[in-house]
């Protein structure tokens, strides 16, 4: 369980990206986030894992504060949170399989990762998670070479790899094309149904919010403006959280082909 | 409304004031080259004498256009020691570079402290060229290889240091980001997001720092720090223009074939 | 979703090139450790050797402050080197740099001034003094200041080249349709565009003349270089440290202020390369080499 209590951040400068925000998020559940840029979305997402720290309240997981975890501590809290960015930032010039183990790099220890001596285990567990997305037989191909479907693909291998609880995405299809996003967005959902990992999504597509959002957090110049189903959330219901009508940039338009 | 004001049609903007900082720097510039040209305090540049010398200089270049290619066997040795002395100082050079480079780049280094003291000593290391550290080490160790080696390794490790550092501090800090995120510590960020975005350049940089040994092997054998210079710096003493110029000659055409492939190899990898 | 047959596992690649390639490498590393005419054993002395020069450089009676203008005397000697040579090699190279750029002047002139100046490049300064400068000028600082503006206008004209070549042409072209002459064009249409970028190689050059300055001074082309060969030679440490120290400070010093301006400049204008052996070695410029200096150094 996350719970969020009267998180706040404040960046240096002033910029004040999250309000006050209390939430709880149960185990399993399929979050979607959405609002303008600069709502505070990614800064929602990144308290989670520590990746941007709090300024005040705290952010806790099954018990433990993310907030006034030590390094080490943060380390570990991380390995069991898997995270997809919007830029699937992989090592571009290393192979996929590579990339993938960068999600056994906590459990590998330092010792082994550094050197590259990953145990037969740890191999095992990053090909399942690419065969789990359907990739596997790109492997040991370059990870420039892919598109940025299967990019993308790589980056949630690498998160699976991790065993996680917890799968943060941080506008996970603004970068691929609107078929890609159906397909990948449907891979993050069958994820969550299939292995009951709590899954955390930024989307500022707001039909693809309604397809694949369980639940469905709207936020507003860092305050949390609503919290509802997928189905209430209706065009009036967007527009008050956006402040503004919809525009066409804000719906990726096509509609999910019927699943295979 | 001032005069100028009203002269001027409604609507242009007026001319921005000049800057001072222009005829502040040309007029420090030309002070300063007036200076250094000067007799008491500068080097002393007379264009006339230096014509009316030019003529010295003739007897001495009649002796370096007749090289006495019958040397060349006598050279072969010190082109091999300069040779080796730039594989082993540009290999260890080079390996000690990479942590002392990660040291120095504010993504990978651990913390304020060690980021500053490293940059610190590498600015003293590469302020020092490379001839006063050959005199140093010749000083330290005797004449010889050793002291060429010595001197070539710290030389080295200031220009990779320099050169690794500034490339990472370029790279993509997105594979940084999702190590971060899947609960990677510095050194394991530092080897798998860092070091794979780096190493074709790191590659690179050896085998120019390779190519710069060779060249600087004149340079410090004249104080007596072995290879090629040395033999240079003995004829110069007895004043054998002609077999001066066959080693000149050699390392011209030795560092063209280095360069002809090592620029290859280098634009193969970055 | 019906159940599909599970596309098999890659094989593991085989690296045989790469593996090939580096362990011929560590070969030639392996053989020239062996086969060099050095006593290894002596390596064990080396510290204490470096120690002890160390400790009578600057500890044992601290370094001899009194020697401080005769060593400053000298860096600056080595300065004035340093500057004079950067200035002859900036003014021959702007002109000679324009002639060989493939857009401004021919194909084949640019060509020929190429090779010429890659011939002027090979030659470090040191050679260069030794051959050509003090059989003319005699020991000395001029010969010194000679030697760096010969090489300087091979290698600044080399970047000068390169850097015309990499121009906009759209203000060429401009400058040309509205019926400018040659020189006119060169003034107005190209200059504007590379003088930030060559200032800055002029002013990275210098710093690198300061090194040359100082390396020279140990053939007798004046400069610290000689105090520095001196005092070792007759063994005044505590001169020699010192002499080691001032060059160390001045160099640094200057660096930071080479620096700073040639980043003022350069900001300025948006151009792309700063500095760094980025400029020696074009290849580099892209991998992030030569951006801007941060702090220290």
């Amino acid at each position: 369980m996350i719970r969020f209590e009267n998180a706040s951040v404040v960046y240096p400068g002033g910029v004040h990206a999250l309000k006050n925000v209390t939430l709880e998020i149960p185990d399993g559940q399929m979050v979607v986030i959405v609002g303008l840029s600069g709502a505070g979305k990614s800064t929602l997402i990144r308290v989670i894992n520590g990746l941007v720290p709090l300024s005040d309240g705290d952010v806790t997981i099954d018990g433990v504060s993310v907030r006034h975890a030590r390094a080490g501590e943060l380390r570990e809290i991380r390995s069991r949170i898997g995270m997809i960015f919007q830029t699937f930032n992989l090592v571009k010039r290393t192979s996929v399989l590579n990339n993938v183990l960068l999600g056994r790099l906590h459990d590998a220890g330092t010792l082994r990762s550094v050197l590259g001596w990953y145990r037969p285990e740890d191999i095992e567990i990053a090909m399942q998670a690419l065969e789990r997305v359907g990739i596997v037989e790109k492997a040991y191909v370059r990870a420039s070479n892919l598109s940025g479907g299967q990019q993308q693909r790589v980056g949630i291998a690498r998160a699976l790899a991790q065993n996680p609880k917890i799968i943060l995405a941080d506008e996970p299809v603004a970068s691929l094309d609107p078929p890609t996003s159906h397909v990948v967005m449907r891979d993050l959902q069958r994820i969550n149904r299939e292995l009951g990992i709590s899954t955390i999504v930024n989307l500022h597509f707001l039909d693809l919010a309604r397809v694949y959002g369980e639940r469905i957090i709207g936020m507003r110049q860092g305050e949390l403006v609503y919290d509802g189903t997928g189905a209430e959330a209706d065009e009036n219901v967007f527009r008050d959280i956006y402040g503004r009508s919809l525009t066409a940039d804000d719906l990726l338009g096509e509609p999910a082909a019927a699943p295979a | 409304m001032t005069a100028a004001q009203e002269a001027r049609p409604t609507g242009r903007p007026a001319k921005p004031p000049r800057s001072l900082a222009l005829p502040i720097g040309v007029v420090a510039f030309l002070v300063i080259t007036w200076l250094s040209l000067s007799e008491e305090i500068g080097i002393g540049l007379n264009v006339g004498d230096l014509i009316e010398d030019a003529g010295r200089g003739l007897d001495i270049w009649a002796e370096f256009l007749e090289p006495n290619w019958a040397f060349l066997p006598d050279t072969l040795g010190p082109m091999l020691e300069t040779f080796q002395m730039a594989v082993i100082s540009a290999f260890i050079g080079c390996a000690v570079a990479l942590p002392v480079s990660f040291l120095a780049s504010r993504i990978t280094a651990p913390n304020v402290a060690a980021y500053i003291a490293d940059r610190s000593l590498l600015s003293i290391v590469r302020a020092i060229p490379d001839i006063l550290y050959a005199l140093i080490f010749v000083a330290a160790v005797g004449i010889g290889p050793l002291a060429g080696m010595l001197a070539l390794l710290f030389f080295n490790i200031g220009v990779v240091a320099k050169l690794l550092s500034e490339t990472v501090d370029g790279v993509d800090p997105g594979p940084i980001e999702a190590t971060h995120a899947a609960g990677g510590n510095r050194l394991q960020t530092t080897r798998w997001a860092v070091l794979p975005q780096v190493l074709p350049n790191y590659v690179a940089y050896s085998l120019y720092t390779f190519e710069l040994n060779i060249r600087a092997s004149t340079v410090i054998g004249i104080v007596g720090a072995g290879g090629m210079g040395q033999l240079l710096n003995a004829q110069r003493a007895f004043f054998r223009y002609d077999n001066m110029v066959v080693i000149i000659i050699e390392l011209f055409v030795i560092v063209f074939v280095i360069e002809f492939f090592s620029i290859r190899l280098r634009r193969r990898l970055v | 979703m019906t159940a599909v047959a599970m596309p098999a596992r890659p094989a593991r690649p085989s690296h045989a090139k790469r593996n090939a390639s580096l362990l011929a490498a560590a070969a030639v590393v392996v053989w020239a450790v062996l086969s060099i005419e050095v006593d290894w054993t002596e390596l064990a002395d080396v510290p204490g050797g470096i120690g002890r020069i160390f400790y009578n450089m600057f500890l044992e009676k601290g370094v001899d402050w009194t020697y401080l203008p005769t060593a400053a005397e000298g860096m600056l000697d080595s300065i004035w080197i340093a500057w004079v040579g950067t200035i002859i090699g900036a003014a021959l190279s702007l002109p000679i740099g324009f002639f060989g750029a493939r857009n401004v002047s021919s194909g084949l002139i640019s060509n020929v001034v190429r090779q010429v100046l890659n011939a002027i490049r090979a030659f470090p300064e040191l050679v260069l003094v030794i051959v050509v400068f003090i059989p003319i000028a005699g020991l000395g600082a001029v010969a010194g200041a000679l030697a760096v503006g010969l090489h300087s206008v091979g290698t600044l004209g080399k970047l000068t080249a390169e850097v015309v070549e990499g121009i906009d042409p759209g203000p060429v072209e401009a400058a040309r349709a509205a019926g400018g002459r040659p020189l006119q064009v060169q003034r107005w249409g190209v200059l504007p565009q590379v003088l930030p970028e060559i200032v800055a190689f002029w002013l990275y050059r210098f710093e690198i003349n300061i090194r040359a300055a100082a390396i020279l001074g140990v053939v007798g082309a004046g400069g610290i270089g000689t105090i520095v060969q001196e005092t070792i030679n007759y063994r005044r440490w505590d001169k020699a440290g010192l002499a080691i120290l001032v060059v160390i400070v001045a160099t640094i010093l200057i660096d930071v202020v080479s620096g700073w301006v040639r980043r003022r400049i350069i900001e300025g204008s948006g151009a792309r390369r700063v500095g760094g052996e980025a400029l020696e070695e074009p290849e580099f410029a892209g991998s992030g080499a030569g951006r801007v200096d941060t702090d220290i150094g």
